[in-house]
Order: C-alpha cells, then sequence, then structure tokens
C-alpha cells in the first residue's frame, strides 16, 4: 500500500454529488420527462414463439387505423447491428429467434392508438424446434439459431463457428496445464451453474428518435456509450457518422451494463424513418424491459485445479459456457472477460482457459456489472474453498498463500502486475468480519476474491473551456448512469485548475458537441476520462499561466491556482483566472485546453493486456435456520482497491450498492421460463429484487494501491463490487451447515430440500 | 368521454380534462408536467411514483385521477421550491450520498415523508420496513436509511 500524504484540496474529499440538488427536488431530467410538441408515440408487436418462420404478415387493418402513422416490419429497415458480431435485425426479418423479439411496431398519435394498431396486425408463424440451453445448443444436431453466422461482420477478437451455436470461442494458455496436473498432489474438478438474471434498472428503457430533411438521424437515448451507439448505427444502416447523432439526456435512471449496444433503439430508428420527419418516441413496459431488453447470462463453468499438500496452486483448468440468448450483443466480450479471470487472483503457473458463447432461443444476454466474473468466480472461488477443506486448511489462508501481489504474472494473460491491493483486502475484509471468531451452530462466515480487467485499449477525449468570467466547462461524453461521474470529473479538474467545484459544470454527452469516449462501461470512466479531462484542465492552466506570466513577469514555472486564482508561489501577488483572461482578450475568449486519453496498448479493442486490475475481496456472516433453510444476513464487510478514491463517499456507494444486489443475485433473482421459452417473471413482484430490508449492514473498506497512469493514482470501482458477494455468501453457507452449493441462486426453497436431503 | 376533475396540488388549484382511465401519475406526467414522480413499473411493485393523496403516501400509478375530485396531493415538486429551503429529508439525502442514478429518489422521499410524518421517531428496522415497498437497485439502501434517520433528527429538534 502506498501511503499518501494528503495534499489535494478537492480530490480525495467526500463532497456533494453536484447532481443531487436536482435529484432530490425532483427537477432532473430523464429520457421520459423530455418533452417534444409533435411527438409520436411507438409501440412494438412481440413475437410470442422462441423459434419460428415468419411465412405472413398483415399489417392492414393497423395502417388503415386513424392515428397512426407509420407501421413497419423488418423489410422496412433492413439493416443488422451489433458491435461484437452484427447478427441482429432491427426488427425481425424471416424469422423470430426467442420470445419478446420485436417483429413490428407501430408509431402513432397517441400510445392507446399504437397499442390499438399493434392488435390489428396478424403475423402467421411456422414454428421451428427451439434450444434453450447452451449444453445442448453446442451438440451436434441442434438447431441453428443463425443459418448466416458465417456471413455476419465481427470484431476482429471474435470467432464465431459456423454452422454451429458457437458465436465466440476464446482461450487462454500459460504453461502446460497437463504437466501441472501431473505434478500435483491433489486435483479437484467441479462444475458450477450460475443463474440468468436481471439488471432492473427502475427506469425503464426509451428512446426518441427523429429524422431530418438532410437525412440525418437524432436519437434521444439514455445509452451509456453515445459514441459507440452512433458507430455501431452507422456500421448497420452503412451511413457515415455525421449523418447521426447521439444525445443523452442529462441522467440515466441506473444501467448496469444494460443500456449500453442497440436495443430499443433499433426499433425506434426503424420508425423514425417512416414518419415524415416528426419525432417517435418509444417507451418500454417493465414486462418488455424483463423480456425484451438485456438479460445476464446463465453459465456452466468447470473448474479443474491441481494443488501441493501444502496449498500451492500448481495448475488450473476452466471451460466456461455463457448462454448469450438470440444474438451476440456483447455476451462474446462478457465471456472474454469472464475467461481472463477464469482462475482466480492467484499465482498459477499453468493455465488453460477456454469459453464459448453460445446462440440459444432465449433473450439476449449481454453486460451486467461484473461483465462475466460473477460466474466464472462462482466456480474457481468456491473450488478454492473445497481445496481449503480437503487439505484443512482455512480458506482465508489458502487464498493468501496463492494470492497475486505486486510483480505477480497474470495467470491468464501473462503480463506482470503492479498496483495489486489484494493481500491488503484479504486481511482488512476478515479483521472486520472477525475471522476466526467462533460462532455458534448455523452461522457461517465466506470469504471470495477476486480481480478484474477493464477493456483495453480504448480512449477518451475531453474539453475543458474556461470562460472569460473563470467559470468552467467540462465537454466530455462520460454518462452519469448514477456512479458520479459528473463529480467526479468536476473534482478532478477543480483540482488541476484551482477553480471550486462550484464553478464548474459538466455536459451531458451529444456526439455533435462532446468529443469521443469509448463507454462509460467496464468501470473505465474515472481512469480513462479522468486522465482524459485532467489533461485538458492541466493544458488550460498551462495557458492561463503563460498569459499571467507576463502580468505578473514570473515564470509559468513559478506560479500556482487555488480558488479561482493564479498567484506566485509563496509570494502575495495574484489575480483571477477572469482578470488573467481580460489582461489580454480584453474584448472575451474561451481558454479551451484539450485532453485525451489512450494507453500506450497495441492491439484492437478488448484484445491486450489490461491497462489496470482492480481487487476486491468480500466476506460475509449469516445465518441459516437448519429448519426451514431461510438465510439470514448478519454482516457484509467489501474491501476493493480502487488505487485512489477522488471520493470516498461515492466509492462507499457503489461498494454498498453492489453487495446488495449480488445478495439477491446469490439468494432469489432468477429469471424464469416455461417449456415453451416464455418469461414467467416479467415483473417486480415475481422476480424480487432486495428492498430495504433484506439489505444487511454492509462495510465498505477502501484500499488504495495507487496506479502510475491513474488520474491522481485512480483505477476504477463499479463492476468488482457484486463479483465476489455470490460466492462469499455460497461459502458462508458451507460454513454455516456443510453443504456446498453448486447451483445458484440459493433460495430458501432450494436450500431447504438440500438440509432435507442431508438429514435423510 | 372526457371528465373535469379539480385537484389541489402541491397547493395550488389544478384543472384537468382527462380519460377516466388517466392514472393519478398520468395527470401528474402528462398534463400538470410535473415529471419528478417517476414511471418504473406501471404496477405498484416499484415504488417510483410514490406522492402524498391527502397526507398518505400511495402510488400513484394505480390511482384513478377521475376519483380524486377536490382532493390534495403532493409531489417531489412541492417538498420545497427554493435549494436554501429544502425539506430534511432532501437535504439529509445530500449530505449522507443517498443519492445515485436519483430516480428512485422522489418516490423514496415521499415514503419517508410519510413515515416520519407518522411515526417521528423510528428505529432502523421501522425505517427499513417503511421504505421496503421502494426499490433502489444502486444504492443497497445504507444512505437512504441512514438519511431518513437523519432527517427524522432534524425534525424532531426544529419541533418546539
Amino acid at each position: 500500500m502506498t501511503v499518501t500524504v494528503e495534499k489535494y484540496s478537492t480530490v480525495g474529499k467526500s463532497i456533494h454529488r453536484i447532481d443531487a440538488l436536482e435529484k432530490v427536488t425532483g427537477r432532473a431530467t430523464y429520457g421520459d420527462d423530455m418533452r417534444f410538441p409533435d411527438l409520436l408515440h411507438g409501440k412494438v408487436l412481440r413475437s410470442p414463439h422462441a423459434h419460428a418462420k415468419i411465412t405472413r404478415i398483415d399489417l392492414s387493418e393497423a395502417r388503415d387505423l386513424p392515428g397512426v402513422k407509420a407501421v413497419v416490419v423488418g423489410k422496412d429497415a433492413p439493416f443488422r447491428g451489433g458491435e461484437a458480431i452484427r447478427d441482429q435485425p432491427f426488427l425481425a426479418v424471416d424469422k423470430v429467434r426467442y420470445v419478446g423479439e420485436a417483429v413490428a411496431a407501430v408509431a402513432a398519435e397517441t400510445e392507446e392508438i399504437a397499442e390499438r394498431a399493434i392488435e390489428l396486425i396478424k403475423v402467421e408463424y411456422e414454428l421451428l424446434p427451439a434450444v434453450f440451453d447452451a449444453v445442448e445448443a453446442i451438440q451436434s444436431g441442434a438447431p441453428l439459431i443463425h443459418e448466416e453466422l458465417h456471413t455476419y461482420p465481427h470484431m476482429p477478437i471474435v470467432k464465431p463457428v459456423p454452422n454451429t451455436n458457437i458465436c465466440a470461442k476464446f482461450e487462454f494458455i500459460q504453461g502446460d496445464v497437463e504437466k501441472g496436473f501431473r505434478q500435483a498432489d491433489y486435483v479437484f474438478e467441479e462444475t458450477f451453474t450460475f443463474p440468468s438474471g436481471h439488471h432492473c434498472q427502475i427506469e425503464p428503457f426509451m428512446a426518441i428518435a427523429q429524422a431530418d430533411i438532410n437525412g440525418r438521424i437524432t436519437i434521444w437515448v439514455p445509452n451509456d456509450a453515445p459514441h459507440r451507439l452512433r458507430k455501431d448505427l452507422a456500421d448497420a444502416i452503412g451511413v457515415p457518422f455525421e449523418r447521426l447523432r447521439v444525445i443523452t439526456p442529462p441522467y440515466m435512471g441506473g444501467g448496469f451494463g444494460g443500456k449500453g449496444g442497440l436495443k430499443v433503439e433499433m426499433i425506434c430508428i426503424a420508425l423514425a424513418m417512416h414518419t415524415d420527419y416528426r419525432p417517435v418516441k418509444i417507451l418500454l413496459t417493465r414486462e418488455e424491459t424483463f423480456t425484451s431488453s438485456l438479460m445476464k447470462h446463465n453459465a456452466v463453468v468447470t473448474v479443474k485445479t491441481g494443488v501441493k499438500k501444502d496449498g500451492t496452486i500448481l495448475a488450473s483448468q476452466s471451460k466456461l459456457i455463457y448462454n448469450t440468448g438470440a444474438y451476440a450483443e456483447k455476451g462474446p466480450t462478457v465471456t472474454l472477460h469472464g475467461c481472463e479471470s477464469g482462475v482466480g487472483p492467484y499465482k498459477v503457473p499453468n493455465v488453460r482457459v477456454e469459453g464459448y458463447t453460445v446462440y440459444t432461443n432465449r433473450p439476449i444476454a449481454g453486460a451486467l456489472r461484473g461483465y462475466g466474473l460473477p460466474q466464472s468466480s462462482f466456480a474457481h472461488e468456491s473450488l478454492i474453498d473445497m481445496i481449503a477443506a480437503k487439505l484443512g486448511m482455512d480458506p482465508l489462508e489458502l487464498r493468501l498463500k496463492n494470492a497475486l501481489e505486486e510483480g505477480s504474472i497474470n495467470p491468464t494473460r501473462g503480463d506482470i502486475l503492479s498496483s495489486v491491493g489484494l493481500k491488503e483486502c484479504l486481511l482488512k475484509a476478515a479483521k472486520e468480519i472477525e475471522w476466526d471468531k467462533p460462532r455458534p451452530p448455523n452461522r457461517g462466515v465466506g470469504i471470495a476474491c477476486e480481480y478484474k480487467a477493464t477493456k483495453t485499449p480504448s480512449g477518451s477525449a475531453a474539453f475543458v473551456k474556461v470562460e472569460q468570467d473563470g467559470s468552467v466547462g467540462v465537454i466530455t461524453s462520460a454518462v452519469e448512469v448514477g456512479q458520479g461521474i459528473k463529480t467526479i470529473l468536476a473534482q478532478i479538474t477543480s483540482e488541476e485548475l484551482g477553480v471550486p467545484v462550484e464553478r464548474i459544470t459538466v455536459t451531458s454527452p451529444d456526439t455533435d458537441y462532446t468529443p469521443f469516449d469509448a463507454s462509460t462501461t467496464a468501470s473505465r470512466a474515472t481512469f480513462h476520462m479522468g486522465n482524459a479531462v485532467r489533461f485538458a484542465a492541466r493544458d488550460a492552466r498551462e495557458q492561463i499561466f503563460e498569459l499571467a506570466s507576463t502580468v505578473l513577469g514570473v515564470s509559468p514555472n513559478d506560479l500556482e491556482a487555488a480558488n479561482g486564482e493564479v498567484r506566485i508561489k509563496g509570494g502575495a501577488k495574484k489575480m483571477t483566472i477572469a482578470e488573467v483572461i481580460k489582461s489580454k482578450y480584453k474584448a472575451g475568449l474561451t481558454i479551451l485546453g484539450r485532453g485525451s486519453y489512450y494507453p500506450e496498448i497495441q492491439g484492437t479493442m478488448f484484445s491486450a493486456r489490461s491497462i489496470f486490475y482492480m481487487y476486491g475481496v468480500q466476506a460475509v456472516e449469516l445465518e441459516v435456520d437448519p429448519e426451514t433453510g431461510k438465510i439470514k444476513m448478519i454482516k457484509v464487510v467489501a474491501a476493493h482497491d480502487v488505487g485512489k478514491a477522488i471520493n470516498p463517499m461515492a466509492c462507499e456507494g457503489q461498494i454498498e450498492g453492489g453487495v446488495v444486489m449480488g445478495i439477491g443475485t446469490a439468494t432469489f433473482e432468477e429469471v424464469k421460463f416455461d417449456e415453451k421459452g416464455t418469461m414467467l417473471n416479467p415483473n417486480f413482484r415475481d422476480y424480487r429484487i432486495p428492498t430495504a430490508s433484506d439489505a444487511p449492514e454492509v462495510i465498505p473498506i477502501i484500499v488504495e494501491a495507487t496506479h502510475d497512469e491513474g488520474p491522481f493514482g485512480a483505477k476504477g470501482i463499479g463492476e468488482m463490487t457484486l463479483v465476489c458477494t455470490p460466492t462469499a455468501i455460497a461459502n458462508a453457507v458451507y460454513n454455516a451447515t456443510r453443504i456446498r452449493l453448486k447451483e445458484l441462486p440459493v433460495t430458501q426453497e432450494r436450500l431447504f430440500n438440500l438440509l432435507k436431503e442431508r438429514k435423510t | 368521454m372526457k371528465r373535469v376533475v379539480r385537484l389541489w396540488v402541491n397547493g395550488q388549484e389544478a384543472t384537468v380534462q382527462i380519460e377516466p382511465t388517466k392514472t393519478l401519475l398520468d395527470v401528474l406526467r402528462e398534463d400538470l408536467f410535473l415529471t419528478g414522480t417517476k414511471r418504473g413499473c406501471d404496477s405498484g411493485e416499484c415504488g417510483a411514483c410514490t406522492v402524498l393523496l391527502n397526507g398518505q403516501a400511495v402510488h400513484s400509478c394505480l390511482v384513478l385521477a377521475a376519483e380524486l375530485d377536490g382532493q390534495e396531493v403532493v409531489t417531489i415538486e412541492g417538498l420545497s421550491r427554493d435549494p436554501t429551503e429544502l425539506h430534511p429529508l432532501q437535504k439529509t439525502f445530500i449530505e449522507k450520498g443517498a443519492v445515485q442514478c436519483g430516480f428512485c429518489t422522489p418516490g423514496l422521499i415521499m415514503t419517508a415523508k410519510a413515515l416520519l410524518d407518522g411515526n417521528p421517531d423510528p428505529t432502523e428496522e421501522e425505517v427499513r420496513y417503511g421504505i421496503s415497498g421502494n426499490l433502489c437497485r444502486c444504492t443497497g439502501y445504507s444512505k437512504i436509511v441512514d438519511a431518513i434517520l437523519a432527517a427524522g433528527e432534524e425534525m424532531r429538534r426544529n419541533k418546539p
């Protein structure tokens, strides 16, 4: 750990969020709060079948309904989109691949008319055999979901296997895993299953799109990556960037990875192309948000690990099968990241990880906080505890013995690691949960740890403009999804420019004005955009110092900025930034600072070693009622290495939120389907998420192993926060009951049955 | 067939002509432009649309507006119009870091207001139970609970 002397004025302080006032007074604008005078309302007809040919569509009655402006089907917007693989039609063409897929859409004067028109559309289908299970879908003879897979454009790192349902395959090999197993005293192998779940952002999905006479399309959408969206749309439609404009509403009501890519965007644009330039809005219902936006991957992961008697891990092999549903979406790179962390945060000399992203006739699965790691982590972090039990070792001790540390080799990619706060996280979490304390019967503690990459390489650019009165605007495409990025960027700018946060505004993205940012995902925003903004602020400061040096008669190197003023270091002479600008530009001008960050790492996106790794450890104490199987969460301790906390309270908020999401994931959240592929619980009554009554005491611990290249040493936090929770719970359940869970969620019913089995 | 309904919203009279199928949420958002009240599920399960109806917290998506003639509604916009005179709950939500994406925040603050109005000195358990009809996916609730307890304390202090 690096001990830092507190030398910053704003960075490292838990200042209040700059968007909090708007949010607590109900004045913050979200997508559905925007008003357009001539707005049309869109509704979507969705497939009732999991896999079927569309043999006939009759739109005549819908089109004749008064108040209907446009009715579109797949051939009216014959485009395919998708970041990893361009496999998804804007609306289904010729066949449907999951229950809930968009088949037709209507734009009408009111929502009610649009709904009535949808009911008047007649579609005839010819059913095809469907496959829902990823393991079945990769067997020969399984129904083929994408016959044209070999024709789809795709990311360089994604390798689809034509004439199968494997849309991507990944492999990481280091050393010789077979040799490692031969040298081991014990070899363990187990298979674990992780359920699909839903993000459950409280804001439903929506978009507003409008075409104009110049052939341009503007879309207002809470999407976590407006520049990526513009590229995905440009690639799909086959137009250059200037024909598309993406505007992110000021605020997004939760994302968690789900609100990126192409979802309601495609349908909304298909309609907007046919409404005589009138804007059209689609607001998904909660049911549609469940069935037809995005889910988390259900996964089957097999881990095999060889250890010496003393617990040293010699070899680890892992096979991951991720069910990505009907379209690839971000499934391939979710699987890739699952693979990257596939043997855990341990020094393992011999490694082989293979991952498969598999098409099925389930709704689409993609990015959800943790990006494939909750699934892979559940497997290897459960197995570590099983190994500890067999060796008679303490699970904490076994982890400490093998844990990655400064200078360790990344077991899957082979790069040398720096800024590694794992051991500190393990020790602090263990101490706080009182790991060694004797506990009464039916109480248990469990621990789990992990490391996570961010997508690399990826870029961010920003402007910082200083106006003639000394006020500052940060021009950035980072998206405020709730994590607090606007506040973080204001703090970084304040620190670098010496201007109080109150005088700084931070934009929301508009691709016409705000420069490139890869995405607000992968816990990358503070690091990447933080750097870009810091460099832009520094550039502005240097220009200001240059001007001030003339007036004050000293070298720019002798100046410093604080509190909106430029002053001579150690001297009394000072002037405000406004005075500095006016000293030269008497008729007014903006000082424009430019900044961008792109790591010095070769390769296409996702192909390279990560520019930083996050480390996290969570420890759980719980109690199991042996009669009913009910789990009572007592306490969760979550220690996370964030590099440097720019705003500690925001980091704590991320940790507390991720942990509670992880408790839902572990103990009751699961989307369920009938045998025909229809989702059975697409609402908050049947798909329960944690309430305040379900949430236990959560103790966040921030560890700061600063990163040389991060802004003020910062790395990231958001995604790591729920990765360890499910497995720490599973390990605590074992500790309390000696029942090893190989499948989640551990609902009360499932645990009750397991306890009953054990008795008989 | 539209009906004329006269409501008292945030202390002001509001007369609207509405279809009988419209909910209070529809009227607040679409007719009165009070978009601080959020639409999250339209079925009374998420709590984002919570407002006070005659002092009671209700899911405005489950209340038919046509039945509310002469009744009194308070929305998040009605809690304070002036940033220097925030309601204690609004202040403590900011101070304790209880806000992240903010989509659930208006509903939670309205529920918490009804809770504190009825029980000025609740235990943590009572707060957690009291807000369990309001879903938040970002915060894990800890800081929200802290904010509500702190606001209760401030409200008790301010009461003679």
